[in-house]
């Protein structure tokens, strides 16, 4: 069943029909999740999704052959990938709720990514993403609402605030460690939490309204994109914007992937004394692991709250980041791939489960606990690091 | 002034002695299982819901109602529990014992996600609060012109009873003595012939049954119980046991005292304290675990290489 390794490397034909017509296959599954109604078309879907990855477990030369095939013509893989995500709104329409979903899952993305730094290359737990995603939302849109300052000016304020957030938080790792470390990570989490909902100037708990629209060149962002007379809702500036942001969040955990730092993590992760003894600098790596998250978290956050233009302190609770991490675990830890379909697939199968009306959170509960059961590694397990001579 | 400090040296011991049995169930799962089983504090309130469907359906399928009849439910809803605790542990929480720690979190966040909504649908109008009425009323003597209730009592000597009864059991026991050696090291339990599936039953048993306990107390103590107070319970219960130090007993009692503590001083002293007094928990955790990083009186962690 297993083919040989060197019918592996595909031709440049075979490797551009692949990669343009599995893109498209995504994205019209993708398409028809975002648009399933009623609860036997998201059960049926979801079935297929199950057996795709049913297949892809029992033949594992598919997910060589697409790597190998991806890697062969990347120009065309990037192409498909642009054209694909730049032509999603058009496909959608005006179809707002889709397009909202659709940011929100891409913001998520970024969260996921933000937290595999730790979680998943360099094995930290950090119960405070959504913390550092929240103090990005609050510092932005105080410093728009009190001072009227441009999104552009908050958004590397607000990353600059969160970042010195992730370096306090990344103290303690110092010296505590896994579930001490969790709990650490906790506590931060509900103080910051507690304190935006006491403090009068957050607004309390009724938060924060009336966050100013960004614009771009004179094009506010709360009027509809018209791009070569098709007319797309407002919504879809914000989803260029995330989508965006994604793109940064994707060759950020790339470059440190690749890097010293991203092994120096990996190091850190299979053996934290081994590392130590190489002459690894364990307690700078691990804040620096925190510092990153924060960044990536805050610039989410910023998003977010010039999106939504009300933001509260329920946005940002324990469980959004107990949801960021179930993300990480499902999407399979230290792969940028899993982590992203990981963060769609939580984003969106909440909002679909709709369906079930009352019992969603019951029925996603259980999934997740299923989940974790069944595949522990997670969709997309971690690859082995390649090095030298890739094909 | 001094009126006021003895009602909050009471409030201090009743909610201190609460957090206690939290904290110890915490802790003693742990020690056990190196599972951090986070749906504890949802387990430990579903006790006040079955105790309160237990009343109504005492009252209504055999006629009987009254402050006793109230006890007895409770007990029922404590052993109840208890048999939850093993049946999760079966279900769910032990597969994830050899798991990493994150996995056994999330895993165990997660199940308390479904036994808060398992509670919402299934008692009727679960989304709202409910009544929880004293275990017992009255008051038991005055201290100046303090008055101390039976209830603050009946707390305080319980706890004490608890604790006494599982140090007994602990230490002096076959089954407490295997308790302890699984706690110490597994495999070598394993091979001294210990069944860990019975420790493990056990554990959980008494660790849920006391929790129940815990929910209980806290559900009377409030007057009140809703679906969510769990995860409340359970972020403190879980904290109490952390900065004591988890696997200790006397430091899950410590950690529950302190905890208790810091939030009966933010509520009594400082201005708007009540509002601000998870604030205060939470950063205390967080000073403790940096100089403490194993708790107050956990063992240091040694590195092994």
């Amino acid at each position: 069943m297993h083919a040989p390794a060197s019918s592996v490397a595909p031709g440049t034909g075979q490797a551009i029909a692949f990669t343009v017509l599995s893109q498209l296959a995504g994205a019209a599954f993708l398409y028809f999740v975002l648009k399933a109604e009623g609860g036997w078309q998201i059960v049926g879907l979801l079935a297929l999704l199950g057996a795709g990855f049913y297949l892809l477990e029992r033949l594992p030369w598919i997910t060589d052959y697409a790597m190998a095939s991806m890697a062969r013509v990347p120009l065309v893989t990037f192409a498909t990938a642009a054209v694909v995500v730049l032509g999603f709104p058009f496909v959608v329409g005006s179809n707002t709720y889709v397009l909202h979903l659709l940011i929100v899952a891409q913001l998520y993305a970024v969260l996921a990514l933000a937290l595999n730094f730790q979680l998943g290359s360099a094995n930290i737990p950090n119960f405070a993403t959504g913390a550092s995603y929240g103090i990005g939302a609050y510092v932005s849109a105080l410093l728009a609402i009190n001072f009227g300052l441009s999104f552009w000016l908050t958004l590397p304020l607000a990353a600059l605030a969160a970042t010195l957030f992730g370096f306090v938080i990344g103290i303690p790792s110092m010296r505590t460690r896994d579930t001490y470390l969790a709990l650490v990570t906790i506590a931060f989490g509900v103080v910051v939490q507690q304190l935006l909902n006491n403090f009068d100037w957050t607004g309390g708990p009724n938060g924060l309204v009336g966050i100013p629209a960004p614009s771009l060149f004179g094009h506010s962002f709360a009027d509809p994109l018209v791009v070569f007379g098709w007319k797309l809702p407002s919504q879809a500036n914000f989803y260029y914007l995330s989508a965006a942001l994604v793109v940064v969040a994707i060759i950020t955990a790339h470059r440190l992937h690749g890097s010293r730092i991203g092994l120096a993590w990996n190091a850190l992760r299979a053996d934290e004394i081994a590392a130590k003894a190489q002459g690894i600098n364990v307690a700078w790596y691990k804040v620096l692991a925190f510092a990153v998250d924060a960044f990536l978290a805050a610039f989410a956050g910023t998003i977010y709250a010039f999106y939504v233009s009300y933001i509260s302190p329920d946005n940002f609770t324990f469980l959004v980041s107990v949801t960021i991490m179930t993300m990480v675990i499902v999407g399979g830890m230290d792969n940028i791939f899993g982590v992203i379909v990981g963060a769609f697939l939580l984003t969106i199968l909440p909002e679909k489960l709709r369906a079930f009306a009352d019992y969603r959170l019951l029925f996603f509960g259980v999934v997740i606990i299923g989940f974790l059961m069944i595949r522990p590694q997670g969709l997309f397990p971690q690859r082995m690091r390649r090095y030298g001579g890739e094909p | 002034m001094a009126e006021l400090l003895v009602q909050q040296l009471v409030n201090w011991i009743t909610l201190g002695c609460i957090y206690a049995l939290l904290a110890i169930g915490f802790s003693l799962i742990f020690g056990v299982l190196n599972v951090i089983h986070f749906s504890h504090g949802d387990v430990a309130m579903t006790a006040p819901f079955i105790s309160l469907a237990l009343v109504q359906l005492l009252a209504t399928a055999v006629g009987v109602s009254g402050p006793a009849w109230l006890i007895v439910a409770a007990l029922a809803a404590a052993l109840a529990v208890g048999v939850i605790g093993i049946v999760l542990d079966k279900t769910v929480i032990r597969r994830f014992r050899d798991a990493p720690a994150m996995m056994a979190l999330v895993a165990t966040v997660a199940l308390g996600i479904v036994i808060r909504e398992l509670i919402r649908h299934l008692y009727p109008q679960g989304s709202n609060p409910h009544a929880f009425p004293r275990l017992v009323s009255g008051v038991a003597f005055e201290v100046g012109t303090v008055p101390i209730s039976w209830f603050a009592l009946l707390v305080v000597l319980l706890t004490i009873a608890l604790v006494a009864l599982l140090f007994f059991f602990l230490k002096m026991t076959p089954l407490g003595l295997r308790i302890r050696a699984a706690s110490e090291d597994r495999v070598i339990a394993r091979m001294m012939g210990i069944r860990d599936t019975r420790v493990f039953r056990a554990t959980f048993f008494i660790a849920s049954a006391i929790g129940a306990i815990a929910g209980l107390l806290f559900a009377s103590y409030a007057g009140v119980t809703r679906f969510d107070f769990g995860v409340m319970a359970g972020l403190l219960g879980f904290s109490a046991a952390v900065i004591g130090g988890l696997g200790s007993m006397p430091g899950a009692i410590l950690g529950g005292l302190i905890i208790a503590g810091i939030e009966v001083l933010a509520q009594t002293f400082v201005p708007d304290g009540a509002s601000y007094r998870l604030v205060f928990v939470f950063l205390l955790v967080i000073v403790v675990l940096i100089f403490r990083p194993a708790g107050l009186l956990g063992r240091p962690v040694m590195e092994k290489v």
